[in-house]
């Protein structure tokens, strides 16, 4: 079998990614609790988010059609289900916050995630054409197969780093030099597995290869760019440093430069403190995840 | 920002602690006790400057991120250590008040890091640095030792008890 079979394999015995859903939980247990801030604690957590829409689309809940947004997902699953899916997710094995093989220290992975998340809303709102919801959510998850291919994989970034300096090849190329998959591919073979929108899947398969997608590419274009502004300025960034290569059509059809990247990497910061509430678990419960 | 590793950490014997600061993104920590350790993760584009009068036994270190702070002069006000322009005199005036002395001021860089850009897409980094070698020029400070540019995310440390800083990338480290 080849490595990239193996791994295939392995993505294919991966359960849905559970994660320590602490701040949701505390929500729930809230007889007070507000849905619309429910929502919004569900929408920056990308295991969390994948869980949801996992769930939503799934032929228990008799999905007729594909659901993209956490919104729509809460909507379908109803208040009560709603609950019992984040209990349950919350009880089910923490997810490990640490992706060793990428070197990302536990919450860095979470960092990046929302990070790019913020800045895809950030970069379409400077656009006239509106970008539709499934792009925060697929931001959310665009580095989701770091985790299967860093936690359960359990590959090595450095010498793929040392392959890419060698051989001049971008990270996710020198992943693809050395193993036949990139975390892109494992991420989008990941969510494929779980029923999500074809449209999301190619976003998050596409996200480092952007001229290669199919279909859809205002929300490609806008997940690469916040992507890279985030390694750039080291939002959530790991073992594969910044060996990553911007794609120059997609800075040219977002109009984006060094000057609206900086106001976009001022913003994802300052949107990142605000967010530290919303995304914290106290200290004794961050422990049990290690 | 809270940062993944970290938190202060304490070891040692009482009497001879050892603490670990974590300098968050757009932040500053000074020091002025002899066994403290300051540490910044995930420097790429941003800079990371290391300040030490050995004489007066203190240090400082700036972890900012973005050049200028024109671009948002209200955000500055409220944290001068977002931006370099604004983050670097602020971090002199810190020591200064602290008792270091500008002829004594040993300064060291780490970060200012790019893409894989060879159109130069994205200058973040590079223009970091410009602003940053301007400033200290200005303010007579000569860079003692940097390791800036490329593809890579730095980690810097000041240790204060040996005066050395140093930088861990791609799991090797380097004493500039």
């Amino acid at each position: 079998m080849s490595r990239r079979e193996q791994i295939l394999s392995t993505l294919r015995s991966t359960p849905a990614l559970p994660t320590p859903a602490i701040r949701v939980v505390q929500l729930v247990q809230d007889p007070e609790v507000d849905i619309r801030e429910l929502t919004e604690a569900i929408r920056y957590d990308p295991s969390l988010t994948a869980m949801v829409l996992r769930l939503a689309n799934s032929p228990y809940f008799g999905a007729a059609r594909s659901i993209g947004s956490v919104q729509e997902a809460v909507m379908r699953l109803g208040t009560n289900r709603l609950f019992r899916v984040l209990m349950a997710s919350a009880v089910a094995p923490l997810a490990q916050l640490a992706v060793r093989g990428y070197d990302l220290a536990p919450g860095k992975l979470l960092e990046h995630a929302v990070g790019v998340a913020v800045a895809v809303e950030r970069l379409a709102a400077s656009l006239p054409k509106r970008a539709p919801n499934y792009a925060f959510t697929a931001a959310l998850l665009h580095d989701i197969g770091k985790i299967a291919m860093g936690s359960h994989v359990r590959i090595d970034a450095k010498p793929i780093m040392d392959l890419a300096f060698r051989q001049n090849l971008s990270f996710e190329a020198a992943e693809r030099e050395a193993l036949g998959i990139d975390h892109a591919e494992a991420g989008a073979v990941l969510l494929e597995l779980w029923n999500l929108p074809p449209h999301l899947v190619e976003a998050v398969r596409c996200h480092h290869e952007p001229d290669k997608a199919e279909s859809d590419t205002l929300v490609v274009d806008l997940i690469h760019a916040a992507d890279s502004l985030c390694l750039l300025a080291g939002i959530g960034s790991g073992a594969d440093g910044t060996h990553y290569r911007p794609t120059a059509g997609v800075l040219s059809r977002l109009r984006l430069g060094t000057k609206l990247g900086e106001r976009v990497v001022c913003e994802v910061a300052s949107s990142l403190e605000d967010l530290t509430d919303l995304l914290t678990v106290s200290t004794g419960d961050e422990l049990k995840c290690h | 920002m809270r940062v993944g590793i970290g938190g202060n950490n304490v070891s040692g014997q009482t009497g001879s602690l050892a603490v670990t600061h974590t300098v968050g993104i757009s932040n500053m920590q000074t020091t002025g006790r002899p066994n403290d350790v300051l540490v910044t993760y995930s420097l790429g584009s941003c800079i990371g400057l290391t300040l030490l009068d050995p004489v007066a036994g203190v240090g400082a270190m700036l972890h900012c991120m973005l050049p200028l702070s024109k671009i948002d002069k209200a955000k500055a006000d409220r944290n001068p250590f977002m931006f370099t322009d604004t983050g670097v005199p602020a971090m002199l005036q810190a020591v200064f008040d602290m008792g270091a002395e500008r002829r004594r001021l040993i300064a060291k860089v780490g970060g200012a890091a790019s893409l894989l850009d060879e159109k130069g897409l994205f200058r973040i980094g590079e223009r970091n640095y410009t602003v940053l070698r301007k400033i200290l020029w200005k303010n007579n400070i000569l860079i003692a030792a940097e390791d800036v540019g490329g593809t890579v995310a730095r980690t810097m440390y000041l240790y204060m008890r040996t005066g050395q800083t140093v930088i861990r990338s791609r799991g090797k480290e380097t004493e500039l």
